[in-house]
């Protein structure tokens, strides 16, 4: 434990003192302020589920941009090496990397919480669509932060990295519309492994723990390939 | 998901046979697909020794370092570090040694007192050690200087003895250094070998060279590796012509 502690430690003051956290941030809540606005102006509804849509594209397009540094540039750099010659696991570098990744998006997220402050001064938002919303989008988060590390982990070139991710994540969106091609039970496995089919549902308020399941597993799958990979060598 | 057995005890808890070599290579083979980048090396570095690994660029004594660190897993034969497995007893064998790469990589993002205390955690020294294990060092290395500077601001030389302060920040029983002389100015060469000289006893040091000059002056014993394969083994001293030797070999 001690030892992920001082490895998350490290990995956030990489981020941290990188500019590139903070353009990542700073495009993601001028973009959401804009459409929140607009939105806003526009359709008079106190709610937030268009602004969750928002947020669900951006971080699909942000968030490889954060995570194709974390494997990929120590791999560069070669400061993996001193990491796994160290008496250290793989799989507490692998957590750390994604704990410090994800808090730094969570916070973007948790920027957007002005807004729903916003509709309450000012509306009666539903508040249940809201923290189903806020749970999708953290879960969602999980999902994409755990792929990326994964995609950063199998290059040391960061926008191969950045380029694989953002690849695999269309991919993942658009996965029910092949089952349309496909055969059953095929068509079934290609519904279930969508982004989107997984997202829609909790943003409307619907929470279903077969969603959950599948972010919760397929986070987890992407970060045990991960450490996997790291101890292939 | 390391391959190693558990979490072990630390440094200096594991007594090692006294009779037991440093470091054993039986056979020890790293295939790359069909490319041996080691061919059935068997060498044994006796406790407290320098023995210099003698190559040209490609002759796998990179590859050779890089299996004793447990950067690397050997495709087939045996290896021990202190008496210790390196693949059973990988995070045991990682707290008996200190590593430092050919290119002595360092995080740009940190200053040298902060990536020292780094690596002395990262390397399970206690919380109320580590100021006194970083001082240590510091002072061993002159680093007092730079202390405060950025690890990217860093000249070559710095650079080199920042990365071997970190490797003995724990002050392990067995230094690995790959190249430690690679891209010095003569002077800074001449220091790095009188420090590496001063190691010698206390701590067995493996060390890699293309300069047959270097590996004369530094080391105890030589070995000479070429294409992966171990070509022989001879102590310095009856060794007066290191270069007729070499050519003999090679």
């Amino acid at each position: 434990m001690r030892t992920l502690r001082i490895l998350f430690a490290k990995e956030l003051s990489a981020i941290l003192t990188s500019p590139i956290g903070y353009t990542v941030a700073a495009v993601f809540l001028l973009v959401l302020g804009y459409t929140f606005s607009l939105t806003l102006f526009a359709t008079k509804v106190a709610n937030l589920q268009y602004i969750f849509h928002q947020m669900y594209v951006l971080s699909i397009l942000l968030v490889p941009v954060l995570t194709m540094r974390s494997f990929a540039e120590e791999r560069r750099s070669e400061t993996l090496e001193l990491l796994l010659t160290a008496p250290v696991r793989e799989v507490s570098i692998v957590l750390a990397k994604y704990a410090a990744t994800l808090t730094l998006v969570l916070a973007m997220f948790a920027g957007s919480l002005v807004y729903a402050a916003i509709l309450d001064r000012y509306g009666e938002p539903d508040w249940g669509p809201i923290y189903a919303g806020y749970l999708a989008l953290a879960l969602h988060a999980s999902l994409l932060v755990a792929v990326g590390l994964l995609m950063s982990s199998l290059t040391e070139n960061q926008v191969v990295a950045a380029a694989l991710s953002i690849g695999t994540f269309l991919m993942l969106w658009f996965a029910d519309s092949v089952s349309y091609l496909l055969v059953p039970p095929f068509d079934s496995v290609a519904i279930n492994l969508s982004l989107i089919g997984h997202f829609k549902p909790m943003v409307s308020g619907s929470v279903f723990l077969s969603d959950i399941g599948y972010y919760v597993s397929a986070s987890m799958l992407a970060l045990f390939l991960t450490a996997w990979g790291l101890a292939q060598r | 998901m390391t391959i190693s057995r558990s979490d072990v005890a630390p440094p200096g808890a594991l007594a090692q046979r006294p009779d037991a070599p440093a470091i054993s290579a039986t056979a020890v083979s790293k295939h790359y697909g069909r490319v041996a980048a080691l061919d059935r090396l068997t060498l044994d570095v006796r406790a407290g020794e320098v023995l210099g690994l003698l190559g040209p660029n490609g002759s796998g004594k990179t590859t050779f370092m890089r299996l004793l660190a447990g950067y690397l897993l050997p495709s087939s034969g045996g290896l021990a570090v202190a008496g210790l497995d390196v693949v059973s007893e990988s995070l045991a064998v990682r707290r008996r040694i200190g590593y430092v790469p050919e290119s002595a990589p360092l995080y740009p993002h940190m200053r040298v007192g902060e990536f020292l205390a780094f690596m002395a955690r990262l390397r399970g020294l206690p919380e109320r050690e580590i100021e006194a294990a970083v001082g240590r060092v510091v002072d061993r290395l002159a680093l007092s200087a730079v202390l405060d500077k950025p690890t990217r601001t860093l000249s070559r030389g710095y650079r080199q003895r920042t990365a071997l302060a970190q490797a003995l920040i724990h002050d392990p029983d067995i230094l690995i250094l790959d190249e430690p002389t690679n891209g010095l100015d003569p002077r800074q060469i001449i220091e790095m070998r009188e420090l590496i000289r001063s190691l010698a006893g206390r701590h067995t040091v493996l060390m890699s060279s293309h300069i047959l000059s270097e590996v004369q002056k530094t080391t105890d014993r030589v070995a000479l590796l070429l294409n992966g394969r171990l070509l022989g083994v001879r102590a310095i001293a009856d060794t007066p012509d290191l270069e007729a030797w070499f050519l003999s070999l090679t």
